[in-house]
């Protein structure tokens, strides 16, 4: 039986940027459906970071992967609340500098910084974002010693996090979607249906008219009047390019391409379900440290790349934690969808200043680790030695290659980039897709470039401020 | 996630004995368990990197039957052939999460803890 659903505005996902869509939207009255390929999971109801979580709210099982010279594996959310459910909640606003690079680099009108500074500030106090009031976890003193002794510039990061009064690092409660923007989107009426995955978005011209979706392999039909795309930086190119619309878009994909290591201590460092709130920012933006989930089966695939070597370490796993070199990346990458295939291809490009900069990166994390009284640290290259004092870490840095390197991203943009500069952007300054009439992107994709930190914060900003453009423009 | 799902024969096949060489103490249940969320994991991948698996899965698996599955297995850990590689690098990174992950306490070469 084909089910049939009718609203004034359809949005496709529910993270970061269909959650704020909805929530403006629907508290203008507009009839709002949110349409989400994931499940809804309640928070608390699965381990963080684990291959629990993995299963249930990561695409694919959070085995996803670009292609290229070295592939970069990458994870999406796919679950109500999307990224924001399993990320590391780690909370940055969008730099001065990049906000002003965006606006005149892609001509993107009404973008004026402390506005969205001003948006920033909202999101702050809706999602109570702020640094951990009680201690921090082990391995994020691991790093703020390592930095201190170097004199390198680091720091806590806040996250949107709520906390008992005193309490420590462990015991906060993530302020994700599910939990705030969603939330007030349906007690102003928006409605949700999970376990929906979109197939096409059926067009009459520049009109999009209707969406054919799966819901437990039952056909699924919406009528709408508009609808705004925020299924993330990888499948909102994917949807575009099915409905046909194709200029500029999923050409641009951006990244910040981590290498990781693995350091052993003396003493028990390891806390599974949690991630290091420290960074460190001496080389910000061109390169940044910061730590990665330390799960026991995490500990063990960061030691695979070689085994023979590495691999006793593993049963001290308590002892052990992972930490990550992101760097900002001059490479790109893209997203194409393939007629007859669910999934689209991924490829990314890494330049030979990223493939360098990777290097730099992992030697200076390694330093900072032994700074830090690491006794071993394992760097994740096939072939890697072992690093047990300033001398070994020349040795990693000869035989190292980009190509032998387990890289990853947990941050991907600019697919579909906004700005009225039509032969840089897939949109106008404000999300709606050029060649179209009603059909909008507010997430990540429309980010020009990779904004150099966390994103999540630029991500809200800027979808906010298109939903309240969308809702002046447009009566409920 | 639904432990029905079955691994093709050809992933299943390398991953046994990838995971006997080099995990030898790793008992034959614990195996058969991390082979099953080997092929979980297999069934859920983006539609071209599981297209590709498969295909490298079963090359590999009739090269094997040519010179011997343990000989293919040494050619393809050892050596950097591209996107070859990349097949032993996935089934032992699934394998090896799953076992710790289950199993945190599992010696180095894949026993429990005397």
């Amino acid at each position: 039986m084909n089910m049939h659903h009718d609203c004034d505005v359809l949005i496709v996902g529910s993270g970061a940027g269909g959650a704020t869509t909805a929530a403006i939207l629907a508290d203008a009255g507009h009839d709002v459906l949110i349409v989400e390929e994931g499940p809804w999971i309640e928070q608390g109801s699965v381990s963080p970071f684990s291959l629990d979580q993995m299963d249930k709210q990561y695409r694919s099982g959070g085995v996803t992967v670009a292609l290229g010279v070295p592939s970069i594996a990458y994870t999406e959310g796919r679950c109500a609340g999307g990224g924001t459910e399993v990320n590391s909640g780690l909370y940055w606003r969008p730099p001065e500098q990049t906000l002003d690079r965006w606006r005149s680099r892609y001509s993107i009108k009404d973008f004026a910084t402390e506005d969205i500074l001003s948006i920033c500030e909202e999101v702050e106090a809706s999602l109570s974002v702020q640094t951990v009031p009680g201690e921090p976890t082990e391995a994020s003193r691991i790093l703020q010693r390592g930095a201190d002794r170097l004199g390198w510039k680091n720091g806590e990061i806040p996250r949107w996090m709520s906390y008992p009064e005193g309490a420590g690092a462990t015991q906060g409660k993530r302020q994700s979607m599910t939990r705030t923007y969603l939330p007030r989107a349906f007690e102003a009426g928006a409605r949700i249906l999970c376990d929906h995955r979109l197939d096409k978005i059926v067009r009459n011209g520049r009109r999009a008219v209707s969406a054919e979706l799966t819901h437990e392999d039952q056909p699924v039909t919406i009528a709408f009047r508009d609808v705004i795309v925020c299924g993330g930086a990888i499948q909102t190119p994917a949807i575009l390019q099915r409905a046909g619309f194709r200029h500029r878009v999923g050409r641009t994909l951006a990244v910040h391409p981590t290498v990781k290591l693995a350091a052993k201590f003396a003493d028990a460092v390891n806390t599974p379900e949690d991630v290091s709130v420290y960074q460190v920012k001496q080389f910000a933006p061109n390169m940044s440290f910061g730590g990665s989930a330390s799960h026991p089966g995490l500990v063990a695939l960061a030691l695979t790349d070689n085994w023979r070597d590495f691999g006793k370490a593993v049963t001290k796993w308590p002892e052990l934690a992972i930490y990550y070199a992101a760097i900002t990346s001059e490479g790109r990458g893209i997203v194409q969808a393939i007629p007859g295939m669910r999934d689209p291809i991924v490829t990314y490009r890494l330049t030979k200043r990223d493939r360098d900069l990777l290097g730099q990166g992992l030697a200076r994390l390694a330093t900072v680790m032994l700074e830090a009284d690491a006794e071993e640290v394992y760097p994740a290259f096939k072939g890697a030695p072992i690093v047990r004092n300033r001398a070994d870490v020349g040795a990693m840095t000869s035989q190292f290659a980009a190509s032998k390197a387990s890289v990853m991203t947990v941050h991907l943009c600019s697919t579909a980039p906004m700005g009225d500069d039509e032969k840089r952007c897939a949109t106008d300054s404000h999300g709606l897709v050029h060649g179209a009439d009603n059909v909008f992107v507010n997430d990540a994709a429309l980010l020009p470039e990779a904004p150099g930190v966390n994103p999540q914060a630029s991500v809200m900003a800027v979808a906010i401020r298109n939903a309240r453009r969308y809702v002046d423009q447009r009566a409920g | 996630m639904s432990g029905t799902v079955s691994t093709p024969s050809t992933v299943a096949r390398f991953a046994h004995g990838l995971l006997r060489n080099e995990l030898p103490l790793l008992s034959d249940e614990r195996r058969q368990d991390a082979v099953d969320f080997i092929g979980r994991r297999v069934s859920v991948l983006p539609s071209f990197t599981r297209f590709g698996v498969l295909v490298i899965g079963r090359v590999l698996d009739v090269a094997g039957m040519v010179i011997g599955h343990s000989n293919i297995r040494r050619i393809v850990t050892t050596l950097p052939i591209p996107l070859l590689a990349e097949y032993p690098r996935l089934v032992r990174s699934l394998g090896f999460a799953y076992v710790w992950e289950t199993w945190p306490d599992t010696t180095v070469e894949g026993g429990k803890p005397s």
